[in-house]
């Protein structure tokens, strides 16, 4: 039975899940979950997801959700995927799972929360808060400061220093990389002084090549539209719609 | 190698840490680090960890942080621990880790913020925000919800319905053993509309008794201490 994933391409940790996949080779259906229709919250997803959240996945009777559990149970689970996304070694994997839990509260936090209460708020049907947006950015780039700090030390090319990605390098990216949608002189000022956290989002990318630009290819598209500079919205190429409930 | 946990037994990650090892008879050096003083902040304990948060621990070359990284550590270096606290099925464990994971945005983000903004702020020479304690009530209290009605389902005595504690257990038991420090109404208040919560706990307690009566019993000397600060 293929696997599903659940996902909305706008959504960074199910963007991490889905070039995991590619790259590894994984066989896996994409279903997209609209947030911005509010898919999330219809019965036949909380079926899926409890928690009413993307990304989930279905690998046969198994259901599961929380990227980083994804992520982690995709590298065990299937054979092919090689050692350095999720080492056997158990110092390396601690160290990985390490920054993956530090990763909720701090740079996931701010950065989310900081992109919704500049830009993605109203699609959302959220109002922007630029209160909550400051407060947001403090902490986003004390995390970007952290990570600089502590495991992009000398000429790391990945987090803790390793020569190729863990999912860790693979989640904190799609989660920098939202910055994306925000104004370029936002995103210039909390980027700017951090040129090895460019250097690493590089790193990521080329290893991760060509999937980690093509499914960040939507956000491409929503900041042009954010910015009304897109004369004509295209769905999503890639992704297939949630099928309809054949019960209803 | 000796193993040496720097927590605090206010904190309630270093609390989980402290009983899973007394628990499962793991050999450890317990260094209390006071983090309401600012030892936390230095320079002998950054260098243990940057991030300057307790718990943290060293076991020979490795330095770690972050909870839940490290109970994960502990089940998997130490061959005496019983698989059920993090299964080797690789299915378990994904089931357990989505639950440790979900932890620190809702029920950690709300148990931990109440905690400070109704009552444990000046401990921590932090203000008390009652304002800011009614919003986050709200997260502790739809995650207590969400708890009993992902995981806690029909007679489940620990989380998935295992017959046994997971990490997952212990990390999530110690976070709302944490309310013991607050008034009891607003205890009695937030807690009374979750029999199966109080009943999950108790099952924890039992199954690490007698270390987690022990361990917890330094929030009724802060308890104490926060009833002082009222009064002076």
């Amino acid at each position: 039975m293929t696997l599903k994933v659940y996902a909305d391409r706008m959504s960074q940790p199910s963007r991490a899940i889905i070039i995991f996949c590619k790259v590894n080779g994984i066989d896996f259906e994409e279903v997209r979950i609209d947030l911005v229709k509010r898919q999330h919250r219809s019965p036949e997803f909380i079926e899926i997801n409890p928690m009413g959240q993307v990304p989930a996945i279905v690998d046969g009777r198994y259901k599961l959700f929380e990227s980083h559990a994804i992520l982690s149970y995709l590298s065990c689970a299937f054979p092919g995927v090689p050692d350095h996304w999720y080492p056997a070694d158990l110092f390396t994997r601690a160290k990985i799972q390490s920054i993956l839990d530090w990763h909720h509260s701090n740079l996931r936090r701010g950065t989310a929360t900081f992109v919704l209460n500049r830009a993605l708020g109203p699609a959302l049907g959220l109002p922007l808060n630029p209160q909550a947006a400051n407060e947001a950015e403090k902490i986003l780039r004390a995390s970007l400061s952290k990570i600089e700090s502590l495991w992009l030390k000398g000429n790391a090319k990945f987090l803790l220093g390793n020569f190729r990605p863990s999912i860790a390098d693979l989640s904190l990216v799609c989660e920098i990389m939202q910055l994306e949608v925000v104004d370029e002189k936002d995103r210039d000022r909390i980027l700017g002084p951090h040129p090895k956290i460019l250097q690493w989002i590089d790193n990521v990318k080329s290893a991760t090549s060509p999937h980690f630009e093509e499914v960040h290819g939507i956000l491409y598209k929503v900041k042009a539209r954010l910015l009304g500079r897109l004369t004509s919205a295209k769905p999503n190429d890639t992704s297939l719609s949630m099928k309809p409930n054949p019960k209803l | 190698m000796t193993l040496k946990v720097y927590g605090h037994r206010l904190s309630q990650p270093s609390r989980a840490i402290i009983i899973f090892c007394k628990v499962n008879g793991i050999d450890f050096e317990e260094v209390t680090i006071d983090f309401t003083t600012g030892k936390h902040r230095l320079p002998d304990f950054k260098e243990i960890n940057p991030m300057a948060e307790v718990p943290a621990i060293v076991h020979g070359d490795l330095k770690l942080f972050e909870s839940h990284a490290i109970l994960c550590y502990l089940a998997s270096a130490f061959p005496g621990v019983p698989d059920h606290w993090y299964p080797a099925d690789i299915v378990s464990r994904a089931k357990i880790q989505s639950i440790l994971d979900w932890h620190h945005s809702n029920l950690r983000r709300g148990a931990l913020n109440y905690c400070i903004n109704s009552a444990l702020g000046p401990v921590r020479s932090l203000p008390l925000n009652p304002q800011a304690a009614i919003e986050d009530e709200k997260i502790l209290s739809a995650s207590l919800s969400k708890l009993e009605s992902v995981w806690l389902k029909g007679d489940a005595k620990f989380l998935l319905g295992n017959f046994q504690p997971s990490v997952a257990d212990l990390s999530l038991a110690c976070e709302i053993m944490q309310l013991e420090v607050v008034d009891e109404k607003d205890r009695e208040r937030i807690l009374r509309p979750h029999p199966k919560i109080l009943e999950w706990i108790d099952n924890v307690k039992s199954a690490t008794s007698p270390h987690f009566e022990e361990v917890h019993e330094h929030l009724q000397e802060v308890k104490a201490r926060i009833a002082f600060l009222k009064s002076a």
